[in-house]
C-alpha cells in the first residue's frame, strides 16, 4: 500500500479488493477473477487481465462450477459477488464442486450481515454457519479494509478453499495500523487488551466492540476485544487464554445468526476443552426476516448494537464467580 | 489445429470391434450387478454403454498410463450415477483392472462407488453425481485450455433428464458466450427420469432446438449405432472452432436387455442369480439378432 492509513479513517474494502487482485494478477499468472455481475470494483483486474476475467452474468451456480473447473486445471480462481447468493444459491456447487475436492477457490463477497438496507433477500445472515459446516473450507469475516488485502495475499498459497466475508465494503473503518498486528489466517487478533471480560467479534462489529470497550473504560472496566476474523479453523488456544486472563467472562457479538456463527464456534471449544466460564452472553440476529432499516437501527432492533453490547458486558463482569 | 501429442491408440478399433467391446462392457456391467447386492443404476448405464465405448475406446485422447498428462482430453461424467459403466469402460481401456472394481465396488474405502470421486479415484477428472454440475466444471476446464492455448477437448456426458437442472443451461450460455468450440457435450437421451418418462414431467421438446437456440452446434444420432457414434466423433469441429457442440444421442434406458428396456423398474437395482442369467441371455439374443 502506498498510503498509510490510521485508525478511524474510512476506506472502501472493495477498492482494496480491486487493487489487491490487480497486484496479485501480476505475480500469479494463473489467477482468475470471476463474478456473477458484481464486477464494478474489479475493473482494474478486468482491464489488466481481460482474458483471466469472467463475468458470467446472473448465474451464481455456473460461476462457482466454472471456478472449480479452472481450479482442477491448476488455476487460482477468485469468485467475487454478493454473499447471500454465493453462499446459498450456489451452496451445493461450493460444497460439492469446490470443498469436497479441496480446490483453491476463493469466495469473496459483500453483504454479510444486516447491512445495505436491501431487505431480507439481500442479507447473508446464515452464511457463516453454512460455510463452517463445509469440509475443507476456511471461513473468514473481515472488518478492517486493509486486512482484506492481507488475507487475499495470504490465501494465494492455500491449498484449499476460503470464504471471505465483508459487509457492504463501501466505507469501512480502518481498525489497525500497518504492522500493528501479526495478521495470520487461523489466528485471532487481540484488538484491545483487557482483564475484566472478553468481547469476541468479527467483521464490521469489531469497531462497535472497540467503542463499547472505550465506554466501559470510562467506568474503570478493562475489556478485551478479540477480532476472531477466522471462524474456521478457530483459534482455540486464544479462547482458552482469554478465559484464563479475563475471569471466564465472555461476550460474543456478531452480525450473523446468534446461533450457528462465532458464538457457536466458541461454545464448541469451551465444551470440548472443558473450559470453565463464569458468564457467557451471545448477541446476534434472531431467526426472523429482518426487514428494512439502516445497519445500526437493525443492530439495535435485534439487540446486538452498541448499547446492548455495553449492557451485556456489564452483566458478565457483574456475574458471580 | 494439430491434435495433441498424446500417443494415439496404435490402431483405433473398427466399428465392429467397438461393437464387440460394447457387448463386453454390458456383459461385465451385468455381472457386477449380479455380485453386488446394493443398487446399481443399470438402466442409465445400459443406455450410455455405447457412448462410453465410443468415447473411451475411440474418441478421447487419453493415456491410461499417464493420467495427469496436461494434453489429455478431459472427460466429465455429469450423469454421475452411470459411474460403474464408466469405470468398466475405463478398465477395458487400461485405466484400472475390472477385477479390482468387482472385488471392491461399494465397499468401505473402495475407490469405486455409486458416483465418481476424484479424491478416491484420481483417474476420473472430477467428483460428480449431483446432477447439473458436470457441464459448468467442463466450461471452466475448456476456458482454462483456451487461455493456455492448449488443444485438447473437454467432453461432458449428460443425461437428458439431468438437463432439467437450471445450471446446465447457465453453463450452455456461458459456453456459447465464451465461444468454447473445444467443449463437446454428449447427451444420453434415454427419455426416462427415475420415476417417470421424461416428457410426462418436463416439456423438453423441441429438445435439439433448445440447444440450437443456446448457440450450440447440434448433432443428432442414434446413440446405439456405433457407426453413427464414430461418425459424429470424426466429424467434430476442431478444438479451435468457436461453437460448442452437443451430440444428442437417442438411446433406450436398459438397452440390450429386453425386460429392462423402457422399464421404469430398472432405473437402479441389483440382479439375483436368476435375473442375471435372464439378463445375459437377453443380451446375447439381442446381439445375435443384430449380427444376423
Amino acid at each position: 500500500m502506498p498510503v498509510t492509513f490510521t485508525f478511524g479513517e474510512m476506506l472502501s474494502a472493495r477498492s482494496v479488493i480491486g487493487t489487491t487482485l490487480a497486484e496479485l494478477g501480476e505475480t500469479h499468472d494463473n489467477l482468475w477473477v470471476l463474478t456473477p455481475d458484481i464486477g464494478a470494483t474489479l475493473v482494474e483486474f478486468r482491464d489488466k487481465y481481460p482474458d483471466r476475467f469472467l463475468d458470467v452474468g446472473l448465474a451464481e451456480q455456473v460461476c462457482v462450477g466454472i471456478a472449480a473447473g479452472l481450479a482442477y486445471d491448476g488455476n487460482i480462481p477468485v469468485v467475487s459477488g454478493m454473499l447471500p447468493f454465493l453462499s446459498m444459491r450456489a451452496l451445493e456447487q461450493v460444497r460439492t464442486d469446490v470443498c469436497y475436492p479441496n480446490l483453491p477457490v476463493k469466495i469473496i463477497g459483500t453483504h454479510g450481515g444486516l447491512v445495505g438496507n436491501g431487505g431480507s433477500t439481500h442479507y447473508a445472515v446464515e452464511d457463516l454457519a453454512l460455510m463452517c459446516a463445509l469440509t475443507n473450507m476456511t471461513v473468514t469475516s473481515i472488518g478492517d479494509p486493509l486486512m482484506v488485502g492481507e488475507v487475499l495475499r495470504q490465501s494465494m498459497s492455500m491449498e484449499g478453499p476460503i470464504y471471505i466475508r465483508l459487509a457492504v465494503g463501501k466505507k469501512d473503518m480502518v481498525l489497525y495500523g500497518e504492522g500493528e498486528h501479526d495478521i495470520r489466517i487461523g489466528k485471532g487478533i487481540t484488538a484491545r487488551q483487557g482483564t475484566d471480560a472478553t468481547i469476541f467479534t468479527h467483521g464490521t462489529v469489531v469497531s462497535q466492540a472497540l467503542q463499547a470497550a472505550d465506554e466501559l473504560a470510562k467506568d474503570g472496566r478493562s475489556v478485551r476485544v478479540v477480532d476472531m476474523f477466522t471462524l474456521k479453523p478457530i483459534d482455540a488456544d486464544l479462547i482458552a487464554q482469554c478465559a484464563e486472563e479475563t475471569g471466564g467472562r465472555f461476550v460474543v457479538v456478531e452480525d450473523h445468526l446468534a446461533y450457528g456463527g462465532l458464538a457457536s464456534r466458541i461454545a464448541d471449544v469451551v465444551a470440548d476443552r472443558g473450559i470453565r466460564l463464569t458468564a457467557f452472553r451471545r448477541l446476534g440476529i434472531p431467526q426472523v426476516y429482518a426487514g428494512f432499516g439502516e445497519d445500526e437501527q437493525l443492530r439495535d432492533k435485534f439487540g446486538y448494537g452498541l448499547a446492548a453490547t455495553i449492557a451485556a458486558t456489564r452483566e458478565v463482569i457483574a456475574a458471580k464467580a | 489445429m494439430e491434435q495433441n501429442a498424446l500417443p494415439a491408440q496404435d490402431e483405433r478399433p473398427t466399428v465392429a470391434e467397438l461393437e464387440d467391446r460394447a457387448f463386453e462392457l454390458r456383459t461385465k456391467l451385468l455381472q457386477l450387478c449380479g455380485t453386488y447386492e446394493g443398487a446399481v443404476h443399470i438402466g442409465g448405464d445400459l443406455s450410455a454403454a455405447d457412448i462410453f465405448t465410443a468415447l473411451f475406446h475411440y474418441g478421447l485422447h487419453v493415456d491410461p498410463t499417464d493420467i495427469r498428462n496436461p494434453e489429455r482430453d478431459r472427460f466429465l461424467l455429469s450423469k454421475g450415477h452411470a459411474a460403474v459403466c464408466m469405470y468398466i469402460a475405463m478398465a477395458m481401456r487400461g485405466f484400472f483392472s475390472y477385477e479390482g472394481i468387482v472385488e471392491t465396488y461399494g465397499q468401505l474405502d473402495s475407490a469405486y462407488g455409486m458416483h465418481p470421486c476424484k479424491v478416491q479415484l484420481p483417474g476420473v477428472e472430477a467428483s460428480t453425481g449431483s446432477l447439473g454440475h458436470g457441464l459448468p466444471i467442463a466450461v471452466g476446464m475448456a476456458l482454462s485450455a483456451r487461455h493456455r492455448g492448449e488443444t485438447h477437448r473437454v467432453v461432458c456426458l449428460l443425461g437428458d433428464g439431468e438437463t432439467g437442472e437450471g445450471s446446465v443451461w447457465e453453463a450452455a450460455m456461458a459456453a456459447n458466450s465464451n465461444r468454447l468450440g473445444n467443449l463437446v457435450a454428449f447427451i444420453d437421451r434415454n427419455r426416462q427420469l427415475m420415476t417417470s418418462f421424461a416428457e410426462e414431467r418436463i416439456s423438453f421438446e423441441p429438445y435439439p432446438d433448445k440447444w440450437r437456440a443456446f448457440g450450440w452446434n447440434v448433432v443428432e444420432i442414434n446413440g446405439h449405432d456405433m457407426g453413427e457414434l464414430v461418425g459424429a466423433i470424426d466429424a467434430l469441429p476442431g478444438a479451435d472452432s468457436d461453437k460448442p457442440t452437443v451430440v444428442i444421442c437417442e438411446t433406450v434406458k436398459g438397452k440390450g436387455v429386453d425386460f429392462m428396456e423402457h422399464n421404469l423398474a430398472w432405473h437402479a437395482g441389483s440382479l439375483s442369480p436368476k435375473d442375471l442369467e435372464r439378463a445375459l441371455a437377453s443380451l446375447e439374443a439381442n446381439r445375435e439378432k443384430e449380427m444376423a
